[in-house]
């Protein structure tokens, strides 16, 4: 059962942060580049704030993302995302992520409980869409074994 | 330059495999052999067959041959260490057949006398001989083995031997526990062949006589991806923008 828990959120704040802590988890992750040792998949991650670097380079792409504190303070997100390869061959090409954008991300902490994460997917205010992970990220993992 | 004509049935390996009896066009070479110069999707699993957790292919447990004794090394522990628990963390190569498995696309060009798979990840390249040659001596074991291949029929057949021990394939997605670690008596063997138009059928076989108490094998599918071919394959150079050595993710902030 999900039980989000909200950190740092402020409900008057139009950038906002809220990370939700949850045992749930059943998703399938990019893999190529050793997922599992740098991100953990029960720690879903959602942030809205502004694009402000991309890199667009092996063996993921990450782009930055300030989002504003209630306390008014801004932390410079890094999310990490699938192979500029594996993206463009789904039609994903850097020019999509728009610095300068608000977006809102999903994806999933670090486990060194930085301020890095895994961004699977980027709406813009208009509900574009950007998966920045992999096609096979949208599909449910098979049970474990 | 690819020829198409027919082709009267390959090689099957099992019933399921079996072709239909009336002819089947596939690209051929023009002195007549298959031709498998294309741009691919990296092997699938069948149905019925386990692919893993990630966007790479596994190989599936219950394909496995039982462990001889001694072979427990096989699945051996995580240490903790990302070093020995995912060397690719720091761009070390996945090797074969790992690397082979993993979710990035394939290019493969082949000539009279050589078969050269390029693998998208890693940009992992095998050249494979189809001179006949024998496997060379004297060779330090490598990462992805020294690969000889032979015509049966239209079946190409990949012998693949002096490996270095290192990891059997993608598992580490799957069990967080266990690593597959093939050993360095590893020999494989590759089954290539046209199924149908549109897909090759790839079969590996594993002989690993210090794990395995006999060879196994599992049959995968390559789906060909003309519709690739215009952007070809991209630059995969893993050391260029390596954020997350030893599982320790940072940004460039």
């Amino acid at each position: 059962m999900r039980k989000p828990i909200k950190v740092l959120a402020g409900a008057a704040l139009a950038l906002s942060l809220t990370v939700s802590l949850s045992i749930a988890g059943s998703v399938s992750l990019v893999a190529h580049h050793s997922f599992a040792a740098e991100f953990d998949d029960t720690q879903p991650l959602k942030l809205t704030g502004t694009i402000t670097k991309v890199e667009w380079s092996n063996p993921h792409i990450w782009y930055y993302v300030d989002v504003k504190n209630p306390d008014g303070t801004v932390t410079n997100w890094a999310l990490s995302g699938g192979a500029p390869g594996q993206l463009m061959r789904r039609g994903i090409t850097k020019d999509l992520l728009q610095v300068g954008s608000t977006v809102v991300v999903e994806g999933f902490r670090a486990k060194d409980g930085s301020t890095n994460g895994f961004g699977r997917q980027i709406t813009y205010p208009d509900g574009r869409n950007v998966l920045t992970a992999t096609p096979q990220d949208r599909q449910s993992a098979p049970a474990e074994k | 330059m690819a020829i198409v004509v027919a082709c009267t049935g390959g090689i099957a390996t099992s019933a399921q495999n079996a072709r239909p009896a009336e002819a089947t066009a596939i690209p051929r070479t023009a002195d007549g052999k298959p031709d498998f110069t294309g741009t691919y999707q990296w092997p699938t699993y069948l149905p019925g067959d386990e692919r893993g957790r990630s966007n790479a292919t596994t190989f599936d447990r219950k394909r496995f041959a039982p462990l001889k004794p001694g072979g427990e090394a096989f699945l051996e522990p995580r240490t903790g260490d990302p070093r020995h628990d995912e060397p690719r963390d720091f761009c070390m190569p996945a090797g074969f057949p790992g690397g082979m498995l993993s979710g990035n696309a394939m290019q493969f060009f082949q000539t009279r006398n050589n078969l050269v798979m390029v693998h998208e990840f890693q940009r992992m390249t095998r050249i494979i001989p189809l001179d006949g040659r024998p496997h060379r001596k004297g060779l330090e074991p490598m990462f992805d083995g020294d690969p000889v291949g032979k015509w049966e029929g239209d079946t190409l057949v990949i012998d693949t031997t002096n490996f270095k021990r290192w990891a059997l394939d993608d598992f580490y997605y799957t069990n967080p526990k266990e690593y597959r670690m093939h050993s360095d008596a590893l020999h494989t063997i590759e089954r290539l062949r046209w199924k149908s138009k549109d897909a090759l059928s790839y079969q590996i076989t594993i002989d690993d006589p210090k794990i395995f108490s006999a060879p196994w094998s599992q049959e995968f599918e390559i789906i060909a991806k003309p519709e690739w071919e215009a952007q070809g394959l991209f630059e995969y150079v893993c050391q260029e923008n390596n954020r997350c050595p030893g599982g320790k993710c940072g940004g460039s902030k």
